[in-house]
């Protein structure tokens, strides 16, 4: 294969996956957090395609596939969330949407 | 020549998709962080076609690029610019295990990689040139993963629909919809 | 034959559970009627087995019958076995024939009573808790019987629930009935564990070379007996017991319950004649009884504890005749003591009865004016007792006292001690009567029996009668408690015509196969005991007539002695000294040291760490989203370093 090694392609997949998780973990409006998930996702695809090249097996690419479709219904629900929410005028902020405290 | 080729694209796409991913969590406006998100779907694009993932890519550009993130601009219109700075309010604990957590994971997947596959992950495989084309693509759906194919198509087709609830309008005092209303708009702080 | 022993017991347990089935569902009258005719059935029943075995040969009159194996352990059996054999049918006859005597008479006396029908569910299953002790062919049901005997008691001397007395005096009976009944099941451990079956006659083959084995089971026994018969040491429940109402007195504690304890000695004479130090010491117990419940009765001023007392007295009678080996004459005198000690009661339940529930003899007098029939038939009861011939108590209680004769320095203390009894016995008895019935009527008996009282001495029916509380018309009860008293002073008239030892003594004859007599006093030793001891009772009437009837000699002042007595000799002093306030020390100290801090603590403790472990968990709950995804990437990064490790 010409380019860098599989390997590079991982660590730039394990790359996004952190960063994505730090925004999930730091940010605090909603909408910011969806997208930081999406950024997880992509990581994990990536990830997905590199191995699939890797041992030559196109299941990798399937696999990819099927998380872009789940992504892509997740957001849609997540995003109806924030409009309901934002259409009660309730601040977007996840630290105040804590109804179900114990 | 070829080589070198490859070597100064996978460069500029692996930067352009770190940085990206950096600004979508950095930046405080929503608006920007979306645009930023559409920069690193695009890096990742390209990333694929180097990976040999011809239709993936296609379809990423398209589904995820097209409609996914053009889904969330319009949201983002909607909403306005509400947002807020991650790092205000002074350090917390939950940024200070924030940033511990996504170090360690970061962390330990590179140690994992490189210590523990080691010399398996040199060896790539032969492939031939119908690799990640729509024609094996669509033959594996139908075939090997067809069960995947279906069930997927149930998640969206579910996703739609609770999209059309999540969206209804109805306040008819009585209904669920119009008591949780009436709830919310006497629990408003 | 076996049959209509199987009913006589049975027959009372069946009232007995009917009339609690039945509840409130039927009168209290016929719930009365049912325990009644249980007990007459368990008569007829009896009366049947006696004409049976009377048909046989007296080697042959011993008739075991087992309903159902038990308990089946390698070689020990025990099952539900019944005995018929002279001396059970003796006790069945008496128990049930003087049973049925007192259950009729209480339908007039209990009448209008709100919880009637419990008594007489209580009274049959007394009953058949007697008959059980009595027919036991084993030692186990024999105790079962015990236990039984000892509830019924305790049920009954609480009947009245609502007063503490009765309450008191019930658990009293009962406690002290437990000590004895801890000795007797220890006594019973000991023979099982030497391998002794339980069954009569097979566990008095105790045999030779077991020494002070023998005497622990006898003990155990004698500690029973002791218990229920009320003797020193373990008498002190007998004389509150008469806080029940007087049939019961009449009934459980003076013809049967408390002569149970005589029924186990003579029944298991034969482990006593192996260990004669144990049955000197009943003897010796017997008479200490004897002479000192005799010298309680003297002061007591209740008319039912005077006769409680001398129910004391007359079981030591028995008990010296048991310990002397001279079984069937305490058995006889088991009988007419049963006789005459139930005439006694019931008299004096007619008279209460008729002063609206007053006992004290102070406030009584000429009484007799009002009730003639009453006043004779305890004037009969009284003359049994003191011995006095041709009435009952004369022929057994004289024989007991021959036995003593010439038999040893021990045995002759015993006589002396005996014949002193008769002479107390005169004096207390006759003291009772002088103070009640004769003369003129007292100001209290005047309100309460002369009013309207022309009718006075007409006794005979007057209808239904009424409660406890006011007694209109003056004169005798109704019917049916006049004629179980008139049937129970013929028989203490007859009773004792049985038997004229030594020259005629069918009874002895009769219990022969079962309990042979140790001693057999001559004639001459018998005419002297008998003359001594008339020539005494006589004096005792004497004395009692010069002091309480005539009024010629005054009761000397003995501070000392009054007050002693007054004080049942300090006994119930004593025991709560020794024994009730020490448990009660013990009780306070436990509850303050451990119970409260150590059992409360430890569950309040508990329950404080559970509260604080729901209080602690709670707070995990924060609502906040960005928390619990912080414990998501914790624990991803845990398990990925777990993973990594372990593979």
């Amino acid at each position: 294969m010409l380019g860098p090694d599989i390997v590079w392609y991982l660590a730039v997949a394990a790359f996004l996956f952190a960063t994505g998780a730090l925004g999930v973990l730091l940010r605090r409006s909603p909408l910011i957090v969806l997208l930081s998930l999406e950024i997880m996702l992509n990581g994990a695809n990536l990830a997905l395609i590199a191995f699939a090249r890797l041992h030559g097996e196109a299941s990798g690419q399937i696999f990819a596939l099927a998380v872009m479709a789940v992504a892509a219904s997740e957001v849609v629900v997540g995003l109806g969330l924030i409009v309901a929410i934002a259409r009660k005028r309730i601040d977007l902020d996840v630290d105040k949407l804590s109804f179900l405290r114990g | 020549m070829g080589n070198v080729v490859v070597w100064a694209v996978w460069v500029v796409a692996a930067f352009s998709c770190l940085a990206s991913g950096i600004a979508v969590v950095s930046f405080t406006n929503p608006f920007f962080s979306a645009l930023a998100l559409i920069g690193n779907l695009a890096s990742l694009a390209v990333l694929y076609l180097l990976l040999s993932a011809e239709f993936v890519a296609a379809g990423q550009v398209l589904v995820y690029a097209g409609a996914v993130m053009v889904m969330f601009l319009f949201v983002t219109a909607y909403l306005g610019g509400r947002a807020d700075a991650p790092w205000a309010g002074g350090p917390s604990w939950q940024q200070f295990g924030a940033v511990l957590a996504a170090g360690a994971i970061l962390v330990e997947v590179i140690v994992v990689i490189g210590l523990k596959a080691g010399g398996r992950l040199s060896h790539e495989a032969k492939i031939d040139g119908s690799f990640g084309s729509p024609r094996q693509i669509g033959t594996l759906f139908l075939t090997d993963h067809l069960l995947a194919f279906e069930i997927t198509s149930v998640v969206l087709l579910v996703a739609a629909v609770g999209a059309v609830i999540l969206g209804a309008h109805s306040r008819r005092p009585g209904t669920t919809a119009g008591v949780i209303h009436e709830r919310e708009v006497r629990a408003r702080p | 034959m076996i049959v209509a022993a199987w009913i006589c017991l049975l027959a009372p347990l069946a009232a007995a559970i009917l009339i609690t089935l039945l509840g409130t569902a039927t009168s209290r009258r016929v719930a009365a009627y049912i325990s009644t005719a249980s007990v007459l059935g368990s008569f007829a029943a009896a009366l049947v087995v006696l004409v049976k075995l009377w048909g046989e040969s007296p080697d042959q009159r011993s008739h075991a019958s087992t309903a159902w194996e038990w308990l089946n352990a390698g070689t020990f059996h025990v099952g539900l076995r019944i005995l018929v054999d002279p001396l059970s049918v003796l006790m069945m006859l008496i128990v049930s024939g003087v049973g049925f005597l007192i259950v009729a008479y209480s339908i007039g006396y209990m009448d209008g009573e709100d919880e009637e029908r419990r008594y007489f569910g209580y009274m049959a299953l007394f009953v058949f808790s007697m008959l059980a002790l009595v027919q036991a062919g084993n030692l186990v049901i024999l105790l079962v019987g015990w236990g039984l005997v000892g509830l019924s008691s305790y049920l009954l001397i609480g009947f009245w629930h609502e007063r503490p007395a009765a309450i008191a005096a019930a658990k009293k009976a009962f406690v002290m009935n437990a000590i004895g009944d801890a000795t007797m099941a220890l006594a019973f451990f000991i023979l099982i564990q030497h391998g002794q079956s339980l069954n009569f006659p097979d566990t008095f083959d105790v045999g030779p070379g077991h020494g002070w084995l023998v005497n622990l089971v006898a003990l155990g026994l004698l500690g029973g007996a002791v218990a229920k018969s009320a003797q020193i040491p373990l008498q002190t429940w007998l004389p509150d017991a008469m806080e029940g109402p007087t049939p019961v007195s009449a009934l459980i504690h003076a013809a049967t319950m408390v002569t149970a304890g005589v029924y186990l000695i003579v029944r298991t004479h034969a482990i006593f004649e192996q260990a004669p130090r144990v049955q000197e010491l009943a003897a010796g117990l017997g008479a200490a009884t004897l002479l000192m419940a005799g010298l309680i009765a003297l002061v007591q001023t209740d008319i039912k504890k005077v006769i409680a007392y001398s129910t004391m007295s007359q079981i030591g009678y028995m008990f010296l005749g048991a310990g002397l080996g001279a079984y069937g004459s305490a058995m006889f005198h088991l009988m007419t003591h049963a006789f005459f000690k139930a005439l006694l009661f019931l008299a004096a339940g007619l008279v209460i009865h008729a002063l609206a529930g007053e006992q004290d003899i102070r406030k009584m007098g000429g009484v007799g004016r009002a009730m003639p029939v009453t006043r004779i038939t305890f004037l009969i009861g009284s003359l049994a007792l003191v011995g006095i011939p041709p009435f009952a108590g004369f022929f057994s209680k004289d024989s007991i006292i021959a036995s003593a004769l010439g038999q040893g320095w021990y045995q002759d203390i015993l006589f002396t001690v005996a014949l002193f009894g008769t002479l107390l016995t005169g004096i207390y008895a006759f003291r009772l009567f002088f103070l009640v019935f004769p003369g003129e009527p007292s100001p209290f008996v005047e309100e309460h029996l002369m009013r309207g009282s022309h009718a006075a001495g007409v006794e005979g029916a007057h209808g239904e009668s009424h409660g406890h509380d006011t007694h209109e018309h003056a004169g005798e009860g109704p019917f049916s408690m006049t004629a179980p008293v008139l049937v129970l002073a013929v028989l203490a008239v007859i009773g004792g015509w049985i038997q004229f030892a030594p020259l005629w003594h069918p009874l002895n004859d009769w219990l022969e196969p079962v309990a042979r007599p140790l001693t057999e006093p001559t004639n001459t030793q018998e005419a002297l005991a008998s003359l001594f001891a008339v020539l005494l009772g006589l004096a005792g009437i004497g004395v009692a007539w010069m002091l309480y009837s005539a009024r010629r000699w005054h009761v000397p002042r003995w501070a000392f002695g009054q007050r002693l007595l007054e004080h049942k000799f300090y006994f119930d002093e004593g025991y709560d000294f020794a024994f009730y306030r020490p448990a009660v020390a013990l009780a306070v100290y436990l509850r303050r040291w451990f119970e409260v801090p150590v059992v409360q603590g430890s569950i309040g403790e508990v329950a404080g760490g559970v509260r604080d472990l729901g209080f602690w968990t709670r707070r995990l709950q924060t609502g906040l989203v960005r928390t619990y995804v912080l414990a998501f990437a914790a624990s991803l990064v845990v398990i990925m370093v777990v993973f990594v490790a372990v593979r």
